[in-house]
C-alpha cells in the first residue's frame, strides 16, 4: 500500500495531525540511542487504546509491520523500524490516569515519562523506583518493553518488580488485561512475560505500577581510588558485610575526567576510579551502613571517602553519573556501549581484561558500571568515518561480551537484546531454549509483524553484534 | 488395566532406574491428589530422567503431577486425569553456590529447611516464609509462587528467581534467565513458570538471588481491638519511614486461636503482628516509632519474645490448623492493600450469617487475606459462604482462591474463580508447553 493511501487511513483514526509521512519528518525516527538504521514508512501518534486497536487492525488488513516506540532512548535498537512499516509513537499517550497512594500504585499510559511519574507523587513522599539514566526522557512504555534498570535497581529490582498489571493490544487487535491492581491474581504471569518482551508480543497501552515510599534518610558516599582494583574489590567486600546499598556505581578515571569537564560535579580529576555509593532507609541504619562502608573502602585502599553534605551535592554527583555517556560523547565522534553482566566477585578480573582489550585493539574504553550488580557499561570510543577503527571496535566489543559469557554472565543486563544483540543470543541460549522462545513469540505474533528482527536471532549472522555501530546518544 | 500399569512401571524403571519407581499401592495412595490415586510413582535422580518421563507420558497419553513434598498440592481443581506421581525429592543437589555473589543454583527437591540452613551459615537467607515451611521443597515454592507474610519485606519467589531449567513435555530441558542478578536477555519465562503450579513444565534447576540476613529481628503486637483501629494503625505504619518485614492482622477468632495466654483466649480482639529487622539501634528506633503510632490510635504495644512459633503458624496456616480441624477450609483473598480490613469485616458478617467459625489472618501490607473456616460443615453452607466471600473480594477489586478444603467441596466450585479476558492467552500458552495435557490436567485456572 502506498504511504499516501495509508496516511489517509491512519488520519481517519487519529486525525490529520497524528500522522507523519514526509521524508524529512521520518528522518527523526530512523534511529534510537544505538544507531541510525532506517526510516519507518509512516509514523502515527495514537491518543488512546481504541486508536491503537484500530491501527493494529489496519496493519493486519494490509499485512504491514508495526513497531512501538516511546522516546527512542533505547540502547539496543529496539524501537527502530528496521524493516520499515508503521511506527507507533506514544508521546501523546502520556496521561497518569490514576494515583492511588493508599494502595501504593499508579495507572499510567505508556507515554508517561519515567521521571514525571516520580515527580507527580514526590510531594506525598512517594516515587517510582526504576530509574534508568535516561529517566528525564524515557517513557514507562519503553521501560516495560526493555525491562529497564538503573542505578537504584541494586536494592529495589528492575522494572518487572514494580509492575502489577498491563493492558495489551495483541497483533490481531484483541485487548487483554494481564495481572491486576493487586498481588497474586490466579493464572499464568503474563505480565512477567510481556515485560521485557521488547515489543515483540503485544503493544502495552496501559500499566499499573507500584509506587514506593521515599526513604527517611539517604547518604551518598564518593570513594576515590588511585588504583582501579581497590574499587572493584570494595564492591564484593561491601556485600560480604551483609550490606545492600541502594546504589553502588563505578566510574574509571578516564570517564571521570570527561564527566567533570562536562558537569563540574566535584569529581577528582587525578584518580584511577571512584565508587558512588548510596545507602537509604531509617536514619540509624543509614548512619551505621555509611560508617561501615567507609571503613571497607579504606581497607581496600580508597585514598579518600567523601560524603555529600547536602541534597544539592548529592544531585550533582548523580547528575555526573547519569550524564556520563553524554560527557564521553563530547570527546568522541561516536561511542559504543556494552551492557554485559558478570558475577560481581569477578569485577577485578574483568577490569583487567577490559584493559587488555583496550591495548590489544588500540582503543579508548571508558568504564561506567552498575558495579553492585555486576552490570558493565564499557564505552568504546571511535570515529565511524574510520572504517578500520570501527572494525576493531566490533572485535573488542565481541571479546568483552564473550568474556562475560565465559564468566557465567549475560549479554544484557538492562538495555535489552533488541536488534543489536539478537544474533548473540545463541551464546547463552541453546537451540532448545531459543526454539521455545520462538514458539511463544509465534503464539502472540504469528505473522511476525510486530517489531520484526528484534530479540531472537535472525539466523543470518549467528554470534555477531549487529547495529552498524553508529551510536552516540546523549544518555 | 493392570497389564498397562505394569508396562508403564517397566518403562519408568527403564527411564529412571528400577529403584526410583514406586509400585506399592499403599504408598501410591499416599500420593493421591484430591482423592485421585496415581497408578505409580517415579522419583528420578537426574534432570534428564525427568524430561524422559515427561516425554514418555506425552507419547502414551498419561497424566503426570509433579510434587516436591506435597505441602501445596491441595491448591488446585481436581485433576481430570492422574497416572504418574513425579516426585522431585531425589533431585536435590546444590549445583552452584557463590555466597559472595549472593546467588545459588539448586535442584528442586531440596527442602526449604535444608536450603536455609545451608545459606544461613554464610549469614544469608531467602526471605520467604512459604506455606509448607521447612518441609516445602524449593521447586514447589517456586511452582506455587508461595510467598508468606515476609513478602511485605523483600518480595516473593517471583522477585527472587534469576533463572530456571525446565523439563518440557517434549522431553527436552530448556533454560530461561541465568545466574547473575541482572539479566534481560530473552523472554522472562522464569516469571511465567513461577506460580504456574507445574502445569507448563517441571522445574529441574533454579537459580536464586540471596539476601543478607538482618542481624536482629523483633516482633511487636498491638491490641487494636477493632478492625477500624487496626486499619488506622496499618495506614500509619505504611506511611511511616519504617520498613517492616511482616505485618499481619489477626481478627478476634484468629487472635484466640493463636493465643498463647488464657487472657488472649478469653478476651480476644483484633491484633496486629509486626516484625522488623536490622541492627540493635534500628530495632530500638522501630520500637519507639511503633509505640508512638500505636498510642496515637489508643492501642497498647507489646514486644513478643520467642515469636517464631507463632509466625510459623501464621505462615503455614493450613498445616497448623489441619492438625486440629479435619475439615478445614482455607481461602485466600488477594485485594488492593486498602481493602483488607473492609474485606475482613464483610467476611465476619457472612460467616456469622452462615454460623461458620471463621478465623482471618491478613497480610495487610500486601492485601493478602487468609480466611480459615474451622468447623466441619455441610458443604452446601460452605459453598454458599465461599461464593459470597468471592463476590465480596471481587466487589473490593480483588480475587479469592480456595487453597485448602474438603475434596467434596471442589466438585461444585472452581477453586480459582472465573478467568479474565486473558484466559484465552493463558490457554494458548499452555498449548505451547503442553499440547497433549500431560501436566496436571484440569488443575489450574480455567481448568487448564
Amino acid at each position: 500500500m502506498k504511504s499516501n493511501g495509508l496516511s489517509k487511513e491512519l488520519a481517519r483514526i487519529v486525525g490529520e495531525d497524528g500522522v507523519l509521512w514526509r521524508g524529512e519528518d521520518l528522518m527523526l525516527y530512523e534511529y534510537d540511542a544505538l544507531s541510525s538504521m532506517r526510516q519507518p514508512d509512516i509514523v502515527v501518534f495514537p491518543r488512546n487504546t481504541e486508536h491503537v486497536v484500530q491501527i493494529v487492525k489496519l496493519a493486519l488488513r494490509h499485512n504491514l509491520l508495526l513497531v512501538a516506540r516511546g522516546a527512542g532512548t533505547g540502547l539496543s535498537g529496539g524501537s527502530v523500524a528496521t524493516e520499515g512499516g508503521i511506527l507507533l509513537v506514544f508521546s501523546r499517550m502520556k496521561q497518569i490516569l490514576e494515583i492511588d497512594l493508599e494502595n501504593q500504585r499508579a495507572r499510567v499510559q505508556p507515554g508517561v515519562v519515567n521521571l514525571d511519574l516520580s515527580l507527580a507523587v514526590a510531594d506525598e513522599g512517594y516515587y517510582y523506583a526504576p530509574d534508568p539514566s535516561s529517566q528525564k526522557a524515557c517513557t514507562i512504555g519503553g521501560n516495560l518493553a526493555e525491562n529497564s534498570g538503573g542505578p537504584h535497581t541494586l536494592a529495589y529490582g528492575v522494572t518487572t518488580n514494580h509492575v502489577l498489571g498491563l493492558e495489551v493490544v495483541l497483533p490481531d487487535g484483541e485487548v487483554i488485561h494481564t495481572g491486576a491492581s493487586h498481588w497474586d491474581r490466579p493464572g499464568y504471569d503474563l505480565t512477567g512475560v510481556f515485560v521485557g518482551s521488547e515489543g515483540t508480543l503485544g503493544i502495552v497501552t496501559e500499566a499499573t505500577v507500584r509506587l514506593s515510599r521515599k526513604p527517611e534518610a539517604v547518604k551518598t558516599l564518593l570513594a576515590i581510588y588511585n588504583q582501579v582494583v581497590g574499587a572493584t574489590r570494595t564492591v564484593a567486600a561491601i556485600t560480604a558485610r551483609g550490606i545492600t546499598p541502594a546504589a553502588l556505581e563505578m566510574m574509571d578515571g578516564f570517564t571521570l575526567r570527561a564527566v567533570e569537564e562536562a558537569t563540574h560535579a566535584g569529581y577528582p580529576m587525578d584518580c584511577a576510579a571512584v565508587l558512588l555509593i548510596e545507602v537509604e532507609g531509617l536514619k540509624e541504619a543509614v548512619e551505621d551502613h555509611a560508617d561501615e562502608i567507609e571503613a571497607v573502602c579504606r581497607e581496600n585502599l580508597a585514598r579518600e571517602v567523601r560524603r555529600a553534605k547536602s541534597a544539592e551535592e548529592r544531585d550533582l554527583l548523580w547528575k555526573g553519573r547519569k550524564t556520563a555517556f553524554g560527557a564521553l560523547g563530547r570527546i568522541t565522534p561516536n561511542y559504543y556501549v556494552q551492557d554485559g553482566v558478570i558475577p560481581r566477585t569477578r569485577l577485578p578480573e574483568m577490569l583487567e581484561f577490559i584493559g587488555s582489550v583496550e591495548k590489544k585493539y588500540e582503543l579508548h574504553i571508558g568504564n561506567i558500571f552498575h558495579a553492585g550488580d555486576g552490570n558493565l557499561h564499557p564505552l568504546i570510543l571511535y570515529d565511524e568515518r574510520d572504517r578500520e577503527q570501527t572494525a576493531r571496535v566490533v572485535k573488542a566489543a565481541k571479546d568483552i561480551i564473550m568474556r562475560c559469557v565465559e564468566m557465567g554472565g549475560s549479554i544484557t543486563g538492562e538495555h535489552g537484546v533488541g536488534l543489536e544483540k539478537s544474533d548473540l543470543m545463541p551464546l547463552i541460549f541453546s537451540e532448545v531454549d531459543l526454539d521455545l522462545m520462538g514458539r511463544i513469540k509465534t503464539l502472540f505474533n504469528p505473522q511476525g509483524r510486530l517489531n520484526p528482527g528484534k530479540l531472537l536471532p535472525t539466523g543470518k549472522m549467528c554470534g555477531e553484534l549487529r547495529g552498524g555501530l553508529t551510536g552516540g546518544g546523549a544518555l | 488395566m493392570t497389564l498397562v500399569v505394569d508396562s508403564v512401571r517397566a518403562e519408568l524403571a527403564a527411564l529412571a532406574g528400577p529403584s526410583q519407581v514406586l509400585t506399592d499401592p499403599a504408598a501410591c495412595a499416599g500420593l493421591a491428589v484430591d482423592g485421585k490415586v496415581p497408578d505409580c510413582a517415579v522419583a528420578p535422580a537426574k534432570a534428564e530422567q525427568v524430561a524422559a518421563v515427561l516425554r514418555y507420558a506425552g507419547e502414551h497419553h498419561l497424566a503426570v503431577i509433579a510434587r516436591g513434598n506435597g505441602t501445596k498440592l491441595s491448591i488446585g481443581n481436581p485433576p481430570r486425569r492422574y497416572d504418574i506421581a513425579l516426585s522431585l525429592r531425589e533431585l536435590n543437589r546444590v549445583i552452584h553456590y557463590e555466597p559472595a555473589d549472593l546467588t545459588i543454583s539448586v535442584e528442586p527437591g531440596i527442602t526449604f529447611g535444608e536450603f536455609q540452613d545451608l545459606v544461613g551459615r554464610d549469614g544469608l537467607w531467602l526471605p520467604l516464609d512459604p506455606r509448607g515451611g521447612a518441609a516445602a521443597s524449593l521447586g514447589g515454592i517456586i511452582a506455587a509462587n508461595a510467598a508468606g507474610p515476609l513478602r511485605q519485606g523483600l518480595g516473593g519467589p517471583r522477585d527472587m528467581v534469576l533463572g530456571l531449567k525446565i523439563a518440557t513435555t517434549d522431553g527436552k530441558i530448556a533454560k530461561t534467565g541465568g545466574r547473575v542478578v541482572k539479566n534481560v536477555a530473552g523472554y522472562d519465562l522464569g516469571k511465567l513458570l513461577t506460580g504456574s503450579f507445574g502445569t507448563l513444565g517441571v522445574i529441574v534447576e533454579a537459580s536464586l538471588k540471596l539476601f543478607p540476613k538482618p542481624p536482629e529481628r523483633a516482633t511487636f503486637t498491638v491490641q487494636a481491638g477493632t478492625l477500624g483501629i487496626a486499619r488506622d494503625l496499618r495506614r500509619r505504619i505504611l506511611r511511616s519511614p519504617l520498613d517492616t518485614l511482616r505485618l499481619v492482622l489477626l481478627d478476634s477468632p484468629a487472635t484466640a486461636l493463636l493465643g498463647d495466654s488464657a487472657e488472649a483466649r478469653e478476651r480476644p480482639g483484633a491484633e496486629l503482628w509486626i516484625e522488623v529487622g536490622g541492627s540493635h539501634r534500628v530495632i530500638e528506633r522501630c520500637m519507639f516509632e511503633l509505640r508512638h503510632l500505636a498510642s496515637a490510635v489508643g492501642a497498647p504495644l507489646a514486644r513478643r519474645e520467642e515469636a517464631e512459633e507463632a509466625w510459623e503458624h501464621i505462615s503455614n496456616l493450613a498445616h497448623w490448623l489441619r492438625q486440629k480441624y479435619r475439615d478445614l477450609t482455607v481461602l485466600k483473598a488477594a485485594l488492593p492493600v486498602a481493602a483488607s480490613e473492609e474485606f475482613l469485616s464483610r467476611a465476619q458478617q457472612e460467616a456469622e450469617a452462615e454460623r461458620i467459625a471463621l478465623a482471618s489472618f491478613a497480610q495487610v501490607g500486601v492485601g493478602i487475606v487468609h480466611l480459615c473456616a474451622l468447623q466441619g460443615t455441610l458443604s452446601a453452607s460452605l459453598a454458599g459462604l465461599v461464593a459470597r466471600l468471592r463476590q465480596a473480594a471481587v466487589d473490593l477489586g480483588g480475587r479469592l482462591v480456595i487453597e485448602h478444603c474438603p475434596v467434596d467441596l471442589k466438585s461444585g466450585v472452581d477453586v480459582w474463580g472465573a478467568g479474565c479476558d486473558d484466559l484465552a492467552a493463558m490457554r494458548k500458552m499452555k498449548s505451547v508447553w503442553d499440547p497433549t495435557e500431560v501436566l496436571a490436567p484440569g488443575r489450574f485456572v480455567g481448568s487448564i
